[in-house]
């Protein structure tokens, strides 16, 4: 077993080294696409009522903007290979620090939700799978379509709408946690767990609260693909050979249909869960608009907006990054789900 | 959806009780990015900011007008400065300080901080730099300490400007002791440091700042610059960045936010009509929203496709589509003989709706079959400029003209405005000290950016710089009616209308006034 753990690691070591040239490839072409982008942040930054070609000019030197593209571009990769990824106009901040304040946020928000779309979607697509056909699966269908179908801004809205301006019972929608409360010690980044590891039970409820409407609102979204693809790899392993000798050596239910079938359909399921995954953390940027989230997606929205280089560089580098990440770990917990299965 | 209902149900703890009432919770889309206004870049939010954790050495008073509270750009009152003598030629203003201010480390506000301060302005690379030249304020040696609590300010000119230009948000006086303490070599004016942290005398001190999502300053108990032996109103104060606008007005209904001064014009209407909330709406009457033509660009330097243009938009429709009605419009007015009825700019412009006098006017321009052109708005006015840019379109297409819209980002316009590409647009101007020669010098002069319509008129350039130090007002009263006559004759551009900034608010608050920055002075507002 031990060497078996130790050759998935050094597979996955040699997985992530492997990655490094498409990192690279990501960093070169989110700087040169930046610089052939239209706009010029010197000047969209100096707005003052008087700001004029002087102050442009400054600007334009504290972004570095005075130098040739190849120059800008040695300055930048120096700049990563420090660890600095450059000061983010917008905010004032260095970029580091505002990728590192919003991360968790947005990787709190995205967890929730694809544990809350998982713990869904799967009973979903196995009950559509075992009655195909029947009012059950085209109810799930219908689900599914309607969830695709509204974009998450608007169910977003609505449920905004309903639990806190109609009914009262969610918190007001702006940010992780509501303004009166203090936060706790910062750990983890993730506020759920941070209240947890400071005691703070009633710090944990508030933060719970705020999490509910916009993880639901993202889960809506991401539950049709998770369902149907469970359904899908259901029905196959259902009508396979196993299966039917299990059926027929009397086998109970709950083991047939769990612990032979799901477990054989969920390889697919794992993948795209992955994907969905790295989707919704740069796809979230309306859920984390409406909701007032402080997450990374808006940060890197409003920049690019504003031509701000800095952000949009660092996120797309931290996009990318995480991508290889969750590849990884999904490709890991095929091995898990399925032994035969080995990376590399 | 149930599990949605029993999750929030069994998570609806009940929120502790706060001293709520004795604090705002002020709801924007922007967001404070700096702490010092002057850093290139900063944004209005942290113009707002600054105005309450420093002081300056004069502010604005505020007067009535159509019954709601405005700054008034003709009463200056002393802020950190007791009193003010003005010489009467007008080339010195000594300014006596308060021997009771403090900077909010406890340490008085001496002569000397006025003067680093001022210098500061005038001589870092900062916005500040800018604004005071408007002024006539531009080097150092016009600051003069003459004792502890004195300090004078020669100017090379009698410029009405110079005191009202000390009011706004730049010239705020900072803890110079502190403040050296952070310079560098490099930063002598310690602005990195000033950025990230404050070192003022104002009404409200830093409690805590997430750049992006929220401010919170609470009261500065020895501040006594409002009334004479009060602090400000509220004990705390939290600026939260919500930027989704839907939010923000769900939020201000529910009672959850106090006030807020950036929601839909559409948003605003409804909340007026439930009648639950206050909604004070004040045409900003220092901004002006146009429709900009380049002078320079065929056909456009035309001044006949010009007036054609200013004949041929359907105005009242634009102005129910884009504000609803919420602001002063600009256009529709009468000259009977001919002439500009004040010389005040802006004014309300002779033209109208009017397709054959368009259409005579094109065939004058030799161009009687119309033309194609694109129409740019910037993708963050896009809720007033979309319904806008449709109307044009639609209404310039019947006398011929074939008008494609362009939705740009707001950088790209930006850009594409200071390189003078853009041939027919709209965009807004903001003036913060709103004189007829300073709306003419700024925003009609020169190869610059906020000369949108590019116009290139010696003729209307000296009449307003000599407005500028014209000391007696029935004379520049004249010049003026000139300027304005010239501008409804060559059409630069087109002034729209001035939108209105609607504020809503808790019905328990009061106090609000319209600033020249056009956000809200924390220090106005308090609660019944």
């Amino acid at each position: 077993m031990r060497t078996g753990l130790g050759a998935t690691m050094v597979r996955a070591a040699r997985r992530l080294l492997s990655s490094l040239p498409a990192l690279f490839g990501v960093l070169v072409f989110t700087f040169l696409l930046m610089r052939v982008l239209p706009g010029d942040p010197a000047v969209f930054f100096a707005s003052g009522p008087n700001a004029g070609k002087e102050e442009i000019e400054q600007i334009r030197k504290q972004m570095g903007l005075d130098r040739s593209v190849p120059e800008q571009l040695v300055f930048y990769l120096s700049d990563i290979g420090h660890g600095n990824l450059g000061r983010s106009m917008m905010t004032g901040q260095p970029v580091l620090k505002d990728l590192r304040e919003r991360l968790p946020a947005s990787l709190e928000l995205t967890f929730t939700a694809l544990l809350i779309a998982l713990i869904a979607a799967v009973p979903l697509g196995v009950v559509a799978a075992l009655r195909p056909g029947s009012v059950v699966d085209h109810g799930v269908r219908l689900f599914c379509a309607l969830g695709v179908c509204v974009p998450t801004f608007v169910s977003g809205l609505l449920l905004i709408y309903v639990f806190y301006y109609l009914l009262g019972l969610a918190p007001d929608p702006t940010g992780r946690i509501d303004v009166f409360t203090t936060l706790p010690p910062q750990r983890t980044g993730f506020l759920s767990i941070d209240f947890l590891l400071a005691g703070d039970i009633e710090g944990w409820w508030t933060a719970c609260r705020q999490l509910i409407l916009p993880a639901v609102s993202m889960a809506l979204f991401v539950i049709a693909p998770l369902a149907r693809i469970t359904r899908a790899s259901m029905l196959v392993s259902l009508g396979s050979d196993f299966v039917r000798t299990a059926r027929s050596v009397g086998l109970s239910w709950h083991k047939v249909v769990v612990t032979y079938a799901l477990r054989n359909a969920i390889l697919p399921v794992i993948t795209i869960a992955g994907i969905v995954f790295s989707t919704m953390l740069g796809a979230n940027v309306l859920v984390e608009k409406v909701f007032s989230w402080p997450g990374v997606a808006s940060y890197a929205l409003d920049a690019l907006l504003s031509s701000d280089y800095a952000p949009v560089q660092g996120f797309v580098l931290l996009m990318a990054s995480l991508f290889v990440l969750v590849n990884l770990v999904v490709d890991i917990c095929y091995g898990i789900a399925d032994p035969r299965v080995s990376i590399g | 959806m149930l599990a949605t209902v029993a999750l929030l149900l069994i998570a609806n703890a009940p929120s502790q009780a706060q001293t709520r009432a004795e604090t705002l919770r002020y709801v924007t889309g922007a967001s404070v990015n700096t702490l010092d206004p002057n850093i290139p870049g900063s944004t209005r939010e942290s113009f707002a900011l600054s105005m309450s954790t420093y002081d300056r050495l004069v502010a604005f008073g505020r007067k009535q007008l159509n019954g709601k509270w405005v700054f008034d750009l003709d009463k200056i009152t002393g802020e950190l400065a007791e009193s003010y003598d003005v010489s009467p030629d007008g080339l010195k203003l000594t300014f006596h300080l308060r021997k009771d201010a403090k900077f909010q480390d406890g340490s008085p506000v001496t002569a000397e901080d006025v003067k680093w301060s001022l210098d500061r302005c005038v001589t870092a690379p900062i916005l500040g730099k800018a604004q005071l030249l408007t002024g006539s304020l531009t080097s150092a040696d016009q600051f003069k300490v003459i004792d502890p609590l004195t300090i004078e300010v020669t100017l090379p000119k009698p410029d009405k400007l110079a005191l009202p230009n000390l009011a706004t948000v730049y010239p705020m006086i900072i803890n110079s002791k502190l403040a050296k303490q952070h310079a560098t070599a490099d930063d002598p004016w310690a602005t990195a440091w000033l950025k990230e942290n404050t070192a003022g005398s104002g009404a409200y001190v830093l409690e805590s700042f997430k750049p992006g999502e929220q401010a919170i300053i609470k009261r500065n108990e020895a501040w006594n610059r409002g009334s004479p032996d009060k602090p400000a109103f509220f004990k705390r104060v939290i600026i939260q960045s919500v930027p989704e606008p839907a939010t923000r007005a769900n939020l201000v209904e529910r009672g959850d936010a106090d006030l807020v001064v950036d929601l839909q014009a559409s948003d605003v209407q409804s909340l007026e009509a439930k009648g639950k909330l206050k909604v004070i709406s004040t045409p900003q009457y220092n901004s002006i929203t146009f429709v900009s033509m380049n002078n320079q660009i065929p056909p456009f330097d035309n001044v006949n496709v010009r007036r054609a243009i200013a004949f041929a938009l359907p105005y009242d429709d634009m102005f129910k589509a884009a504000l609803f009605g919420r602001g002063a419009p600009l256009f529709g007015a009468s000259w009977p003989d001919g002439k500009p009825l004040n010389g005040i700019y802006p004014f309300q412009q002779p033209v109208k709706l009017d397709l054959d006098k368009a259409r005579e006017y094109l065939k004058a321009a030799g161009l009687p079959e119309g033309f194609s052109t694109t129409f740019s708005f910037n993708v963050g006015q896009a809720s007033t400029a979309e319904p806008m840019a449709a109307l044009v379109k639609e209404s310039l297409g019947k006398i011929g003209i074939k008008v494609d819209i362009q939705k740009l980002p707001d950088a790209q316009m930006s850009t594409q405005i200071n390189e003078k590409k853009l041939p027919f647009f709209t965009e807004g101007i903001v003036a913060w000290l709103p004189s007829t020669d300073y709306f003419y010098r700024n925003f009609y002069t020169g190869n610059q950016r906020w000369n949108y319509s590019s116009i290139n008129n010696p003729d209307l350039v000296a009449i307003a710089q000599e407005a500028r130090f014209e000391p007696d007002k029935a004379k520049y009263e004249e010049a003026g009616r000139k300027l304005n006559a010239m501008h409804a004759d060559l059409m630069p551009q087109i002034m729209l209308w001035q939108p209105n900034q609607d504020a809503v608010m808790a019905s328990s608050i009061e106090g609000y006034t319209y600033e020249f920055h056009r956000q809200v002075d924390y220090r106005d507002v308090s609660r019944k």
